[in-house]
């Protein structure tokens, strides 16, 4: 039930209508049907579809140290590039557990160039 | 460190590559009973392997304590993502773990290392004996074998149990379920047939799969233990979905059962696979279905829970020659609520299957075990396979024994009978002594035929009815032991020659000779 007022919430602000004014209309609607208590489910709802939106849309670099920052800006933008990727929300962040390297991961894509992986990929290869 | 891993690592160092490929990933977005939300993963199809990715955000020293990879399998694809089973521990998944799409379908490893060990439902061995090293992977989901490139049942399948070796024969290629109240043999019935291809020449004998779905460990345990004494364990592979397992796995055994059974059929050998059970099987569906929030039907099972019995039990089939012969025989079994057959999961799996062999409750009680009931049980391609020798000797007794039931009732209340009557009486109850039957003791073919021509030829009418079936046994045994030409023409040519007639009837007359005390009632 809260899934479906949420989606109708994200669709009807995407089609233009102010949010106050569509959450107020909600608040009414949801008083009328004496369903107020749903409310902050909904909001929840709403939040994991605003999180899943944000999700399809942002990618995630994650670099093991600073000083590839550059290179690895570079080679993400190549493959996007070559992907036909352009206005996307590319996110930079730090993860030193890569060791060495970069991560790209979103939009459904995960471009893994870290040592961590391949250290892994190694140590599973010859020991398992 | 150990040398050889040394080695291994530089091997692995100078080979090592880093592709820049790009992985289709989604995310999980919510888990729970062995089931997971997951976003993404547009170009995933069904039953298509997914990896948890449990390593993101790790150290490298906490990814390498990592316990074996994790993996799910598709099962409802959605217009944002995906539904998928968790195919293992689901404590390890949580909100916001990657999951990587393998691009391949789920498949089994299968082969000859696996004859004579204990394989989970994902085929990894569960039996300590160490890992498959040259298996083939062999897909859970195939599709079944098509008419043209099948043919006809017309080999037999001996289960070593007379009362359907005679009345109820099975065929190579069959689909026979074997269904009963809980309790009533019908696992005894599976694992008897499974012991008696002990008695077919090694060329012929056929591979066997036993997959236990929601069984007890114990019980599971206990087979593996009476097939390993009794030396079928090794043309046998046990599938395990304990009741334990998840409801997944649950599901998908019965699958790589037949997967692996696939794998022997096409290299043009027999195999007989059990399913023990199918209804706890449709169970774990009905959960899993319901927490993928498919819309429910008819007790609550989803609206292909009919497809999912109808396309395992089709992969059970005789190749053509040109295919190479091989076969896989189904001996799916059902276990029914209070003798009610007209259940839902009862009704659809007899309408799938070429017969049914049904246990009774009251007559196990009875004590005849097995407990078929041999007026509603029927074979319906089976009688082709049947062997002439067994034909010979097996026609009446179908019909004797119906006509036997009948008059059983009328005897409880009338006390004055007929001397025709008292005859079919008699006769009835020492057929039924013949066909009663101690678990594990499966007879070859040649013995059940000496037996059943002894009884046709009214050998048992003046053996107490108690001794009937020590009588018969012993018959059997004499004839081995004296006769063995004779038993081995019966077996090896599958017809009761002229000669063999002859050499029966004399037989009786010298066991009857040799075993008085048989046939006087003990004071």
């Amino acid at each position: 039930m809260e899934q479906a007022y949420a989606e109708a919430l994200w669709r009807v602000i995407e089609n233009g209508m102010e949010p106050e004014k569509a959450i107020a209309s909600l608040k009414n609607s949801l008083e009328r049907s004496n369903r107020s208590s749903l409310l902050p489910k909904i909001a929840r709802a709403f939040a994991h579809l605003a999180a899943r939106q944000a999700r399809k849309n942002t990618m995630t670099l994650s670099i093991a140290q600073k000083k590839d920052v550059t290179r690895a800006l570079k080679e993400a933008e190549r493959i996007l590039a070559e992907r036909g990727i352009r206005e996307t929300d590319l996110c930079e962040s730090i993860d030193e557990t890569l060791i060495g390297g970069w991560r790209l991961e979103g939009r459904g894509l995960l471009v893994d160039q870290s040592w961590k992986k391949s250290l892994l990929s190694m140590y599973n290869a010859a020991t398992k | 460190m150990d040398s050889t891993v040394i080695e291994k690592i530089i091997k692995e160092i100078e080979g090592h590559s880093a592709a820049k490929h790009a992985e289709h990933v989604g995310t999980v977005t919510a888990v729970g009973d062995g089931v997971v939300a997951i976003d993404g993963l547009s170009k995933a199809v069904m039953s298509e392997v997914l990896e948890f990715e449990e390593t993101k955000g790790k150290s490298l020293e906490r990814s390498m304590e990592v316990e074996g990879k994790l993996w799910g399998v598709i099962l409802n694809l959605e217009e944002d993502g995906v539904r998928a089973a968790i195919l293992g521990d689901s404590a390890r998944v949580f909100e916001g773990m990657t999951v990587r799409s393998t691009g391949s379908v789920l498949s089994v490893p299968s082969g000859e290392e696996l004859l004579g060990r204990v394989v989970s439902a994902l085929g990894e061995p569960v039996d300590g004996k160490g890992p498959f090293k040259n298996a083939t992977m062999m897909p859970v989901e195939r599709q079944a074998s098509g008419v043209i490139d099948r043919k006809g049942v017309s080999v037999p399948l001996a289960t070593g149990i007379v009362a359907i070796d005679a009345m109820i024969p099975i065929g190579r290629g069959q689909r026979e379920l074997i269904i009963g109240d809980r309790a009533t043999g019908k696992t005894t019935v599976a694992v008897d047939t499974i012991i008696n291809q002990l008695n077919e020449p090694e060329e012929k004998r056929p591979v066997c799969v036993y997959v236990a779905i929601g069984q007890k460990e114990s019980k599971t345990a206990r087979i593996v233990e009476q097939l390993r004494a009794t030396g079928a364990l090794a043309y046998t592979i046990v599938v395990d979905a304990p009741a334990s397992a998840p409801a997944a796995l649950q599901y998908l055994a019965p699958f790589s059962g037949v997967a692996i059974a696939e794998y022997f059929m096409d290299k043009g050998r027999d195999v007989l696979i059990i399913y023990d059970d199918l209804s706890k099987q449709a169970v774990a569906y009905r959960q899993l279905s319901l927490l993928l929030r498919r819309p429910p039907g008819r007790e609550a099972y989803p609206g292909d829970i009919f497809y999912l019995h109808s396309r395992l039990l089709e992969r059970a089939c005789r190749l053509s020659e040109e295919k190479g012969g091989g076969s896989i025989t189904a001996l799916p079994i059902i276990e029914t609520q209070d003798g009610d057959v007209s259940g839902y999961i009862p009704t659809n799996v007899i309408s799938i299957t070429d017969g049914q062999i049904f246990l009774v409750a009251d007559l196990f009680n009875k004590g005849v075990r097995p407990a078929i009931d041999v007026g509603i049980s029927v074979s319906r391609v089976g009688s082709a396979a049947q062997t002439k020798a067994m034909k010979g000797v097996a026609g009446g007794i179908k019909l004797e024994l119906a006509q036997f039931r009948d008059l059983e009732a009328f005897m409880q209340f009338s006390q004055d009978l007929d001397k025709a009557t008292s005859d079919r009486i008699a006769s009835g109850q020492r057929m039924v002594e013949l066909l009663k039957q101690k678990n594990g003791a499966p007879f070859p073919l040649e013995k059940q035929v000496a037996m059943l021509f002894a009884a046709g030829a009214k050998f048992f009418a003046e053996v107490p009815i108690r001794n009937v079936r020590e009588t018969a046994a012993a018959f059997a045994q004499y004839m081995d032991d004296n006769h063995a030409d004779a038993m081995r023409d019966i077996k090896d040519s599958g017809v009761i020659s002229d000669n063999a007639k002859k050499t029966l009837a004399g037989a009786m007359e010298e066991f009857r000779l040799a075993h008085k005390e048989l046939f006087t009632e003990a004071k």
